[in-house]
């Protein structure tokens, strides 16, 4: 590819950018939110059209029209989001638009069998003539990139193919990444782990807001070399994060006594004093966002009780969590966070408007006075505040629904996931206001399935497993070993 | 050996994917065996009131071999009845008062039929609208047309369509030493063959062909059906074509069964075949469906209407109240299966942890 160029109105989300990939080498490609790593991608398949430049695919000028157009031109890609069907069998999205024929008939037996066989390069064990939604993120992930790798591509996207795999699943794809590399397939390999982007790619393409950085190779430059490049900013503002000071004398904010869902979360205890952030760790599934969703109204809370700055409250709603100054942002943005198609102002606007009541709109001035403040405030990047926020990526969007609930004020914010799926520098950023916002006296629930940055941001860690609460430990001073074997630990007893 | 068939045959029920299915057979089968033991002496257990279901229904079920395939997609369509019963009425006027061949009728019902689906399925796929908005302005299109050529009945008289809706083949059984027709005297008719054969076909097309699979993974996630490089608009407009022709084919076997063209035919017939495809476990938000579990949807439909004839005392709209309490149940379960309450999603194991 020799430079692509894309413009969309307002914003360049790419302005002259080159990039090779060369046959047999994994080429990772790198860039904070909104850089156009997406876009690039997004050409690349078809997806939007280009304004300027060309692409070139063994020496042959192409224009992929759409998705299967590219497919058919050798590119085949696995989506950051996982584009699969649920409704249809795990064997059936592989093979799907390809399958094997027998007589003018679709061959089933042949489809489950080479399904099964494919999976197994991947050690994974699963009847395939089930439905996809019946398996877990990580599996689904792992069966879009099997249909990926099946097909026969010259150039294979992968578009953080590993953000719910485990160390071992990411393993076993790196595997599989090394042999197709062996025959001579060339890999797109975009991720924000950097060290999967050291042990896997051989050149590495840094993009930042929409212009070329540098290309590098894998061997000759540092990790702090690397995210500087990407942010453009001092490492030292990065990693220089102070945890939040809290006063010995700080009142009691939350104060959860045996709290519990039956069937989702039972008997979690635990306080927060007032300008703390408490992180919850543990994985997916052992009861994190239940006990936050909990504490909100959008599960009902069956057993204990719950006081705020120390009365008792009863939180049957959301509408009532809101009411008690509590705010909360959903782990899954897309669907329960942002309303696409309306603006960055109206998304901000939301929520406050909802505590005002219908009887007392908000002014257009008090809407734009707000929402421009915090465009500023988080640095969102959009030419205006009238922008649908559809169009934003990923971490800019975080940040409108940071700014939502910013705009409430609230006493107790609960963050679900509010990194995931964001480069470093959006993440930095966000854990600098979180913290910020903890000085400032509110005070946090901080969720997230990364230890390293709960360890950084937490002045307590809670450990959840099994819809329990397995343990709690310092923020100071704890290692990630800790987590893992308080998690663990219950895990033994369980099972002995 | 034992073992693994069994676990074969646990593994098949509780698959949430034949479960719907399962559930229509089951209750079909429950209503028609209690129906035996109340109503048997007085001949409701005979092969007679069996295949009167079909012939009766006949019409219903071919219109909605192409209603499942809609919804499927995740679309609807309204038009179905008003198409069926402007056919009715081509052939009835066509046949009767401007004396053309029957076969050019249908003929011509049957292209009407597909240009009607066709260009619905464009409304659909390219200007976005709603497939409930868009089958609406066909339905409210075939009934004015409809309208437009005669507001009174007219019955049809004519040799070939006699011959054809007369044609029946009965139920033999052989006995001392030959073939007599089966008593209480029972047959299909070309309704009948109709009906299975387009069960059959829409089978084999959901089933066993690329373009099938493909309406199946539109309903799913159309989105996604896209990015994996499926020909979605192409899909969409295909089953809508041939919704229309299902629709006008309905209308033929309609005219064939009451053998007159009438403007106000078949008014709310539509969700005749709608309540029959859902009743049969087609998810309405699209993705799930069976083409057989249609077809035990139809009867099962049909089998109540039956049971309050031969019951004799009951009102006959005590049928629409039991269908809508199936519709209810339905959609219900459906929900139910979907929302994972019954099949928990497996949880990650215990290897699933990030660092």
């Amino acid at each position: 590819m020799q430079g692509i160029e894309i413009q969309f109105p307002g914003v360049k989300a790419l302005d002259g950018v080159d990039f090779t990939l060369r046959r047999g080498e994994v080429h990772a490609l790198l860039g904070e939110n909104g850089a156009g790593k997406s876009t690039l991608i997004k050409c690349l398949t078809g997806v939007n059209k280009m304004d300027a430049g060309k692409i070139v695919l063994e020496g042959k000028e192409i224009r992929p029209t759409d998705p299967k157009n590219a497919m058919d031109l050798g590119i085949s890609t696995v989506f950051q989001e996982i584009n699969l069907c649920d409704n249809l069998s795990v064997a059936e999205n592989i093979f799907i638009g390809r399958q094997p024929m027998r007589r003018g008939q679709i061959n089933w037996k042949e489809i489950n069998r080479r399904s099964q066989e494919l999976l197994e390069r991947f050690h994974i064990h699963i009847d395939v003539t089930r439905p996809l939604a019946q398996y877990s993120t990580a599996i689904q992930q792992m069966v879009s990139i099997a249909r990926a790798v099946d097909v026969d591509a010259k150039v294979l996207i992968l578009d953080e193919p590993t953000s719910s795999l485990d160390n071992e699943e990411v393993q076993r794809l790196f595997a599989v990444m090394r042999d197709l590399k062996k025959q001579g397939m060339g890999i797109i390999f975009i991720t924000h782990f950097l060290d999967q982007v050291f042990e896997m790619s051989d050149r590495l393409t840094v993009l930042r807001n929409g212009h070329l950085v540098g290309v590098y190779n894998a061997s000759e430059i540092t990790k702090l070399e690397l995210v500087s490049s990407m942010i453009g900013k001092d490492l030292d503002e990065i990693f220089d994060l102070k945890r939040a000071s809290i006063k010995k004398d700080a009142p009691v904010a939350l104060e959860a006594d045996h709290i519990g869902a039956p069937g989702k979360v039972e008997d979690i205890s635990f306080t927060q004093q007032k300008g703390e952030l408490l992180g919850f760790a543990g994985l997916l599934g052992s009861g994190r966002t239940e006990t936050a969703e909990m504490i909100f109204g959008v599960t009902r809370m069956q057993d204990g009780t719950l006081k705020i700055d120390g009365h008792t409250v009863k939180i049957n709603e959301p509408m009532d969590a809101i009411h008690h100054k509590i705010a909360f942002c959903p782990e899954d943005r897309k669907r329960d966070g942002i309303i696409g198609d309306l603006t960055i102002r109206e998304n901000i606007a939301l929520a406050l408007q909802a505590r005002r009541g219908m009887l007392r709109p908000m002014s257009r001035k008090e809407q734009d006075d707000l929402s421009n403040k915090y465009i500023k405030m988080l640095s969102i990047a959009t030419p205006d505040a009238e922008k649908k926020i559809r169009e934003l990526s990923g971490g800019n969007q975080q940040k409108v629904i940071l700014a939502r609930w910013m705009a409430t004020e609230p006493n107790l914010l609960i963050l679900d996931e509010p990194t995931r799926g964001i480069d470093v520098g959006a993440k930095a950023e966000i854990q600098r206001l979180m913290l910020q916002m903890c000085e400032d006296g509110m005070s946090i629930i901080f969720i997230s399935s990364e230890l390293d940055e709960i360890i950084r941001c937490s002045n307590r860690i809670i450990v959840m497993c099994d819809g329990k609460k397995a343990g709690e430990l310092n923020g100071e001073g704890c290692t990630q070993a800790d987590i893992m074997r308080m998690i663990a630990g219950e895990k033994d007893g369980e099972t002995a | 050996m034992d073992n693994r068939k069994q676990n074969k045959l646990v593994n098949f029920i509780t698959n949430p994917k034949y479960l719907m299915v399962l559930a229509t057979i089951g209750i079909f089968l429950v209503i028609y065996i209690a129906g035996i033991i109340m109503y048997g002496d007085k001949g409701f257990a005979t092969l007679r009131t069996f295949m009167m279901l079909f012939v009766d229904n006949a019409y219903i079920g071919i219109s909605a071999v192409g209603m499942t395939m809609v919804l499927i997609t995740g679309g609807i369509d309204l038009s179905v009845a008003a198409v069926a019963s402007l056919t009715g009425m081509f052939i009835a006027y066509g046949t009767t008062v401007l004396n053309i061949h029957p076969l050019i009728c249908m003929a011509f019902a049957i292209l009407v039929g597909v240009t009607l689906g066709l260009a619905m399925g464009a409304m659909v796929t390219y200007l976005k609208i709603p497939p409930f908005v868009a089958t609406l302005t066909g339905m409210f299109l075939a009934r004015g047309v409809c309208s437009l050529i005669s507001r009174d009945s007219i019955s049809i008289d004519n040799e070939l369509i006699d011959k054809m809706a007369g044609w029946k083949m009965y139920f033999m059984t052989f006995s001392d030493g030959e073939w007599v027709k089966v008593k209480p005297v029972s047959y299909i008719n070309l309704n009948v063959v109709l009906f299975i054969g387009m069960i059959i076909i829409g089978t084999i097309i959901l089933q066993k062909t690329r373009f099938g699979r493909n309406v199946y993974a539109v309903g799913g996630n159309e989105q996604s059906a896209r990015l994996m490089g499926l020909p979605v608009d192409r899909t969409k407009m295909i089953v809508y074509g041939f919704n229309g022709f299902c629709s006008a084919l309905a209308g033929i076997a309609y005219a064939l069964y009451v053998k007159s063209g009438w403007n106000l035919a078949l008014q709310g017939g539509e969700l005749d075949v709608i309540s029959a495809a859902v009743i049969g476990g087609v998810l309405l938000s699209g993705g799930v469906g069976y083409m057989i579990g249609t077809f035990f949807g139809v009867l099962l439909k049909a089998v109540i209407p039956s049971l309050i004839t031969f019951n004799g005392t009951l009102s006959s709209w005590w049928g629409k109240i039991i269908t809508g309490a199936l519709v209810l149940l339905f959609v219900a379960l459906q929900q139910l299966v979907m929302s994972g309450r019954l099949f928990k999603k497996k949880k990650p194991s215990a290897s699933h942890q990030k660092e």
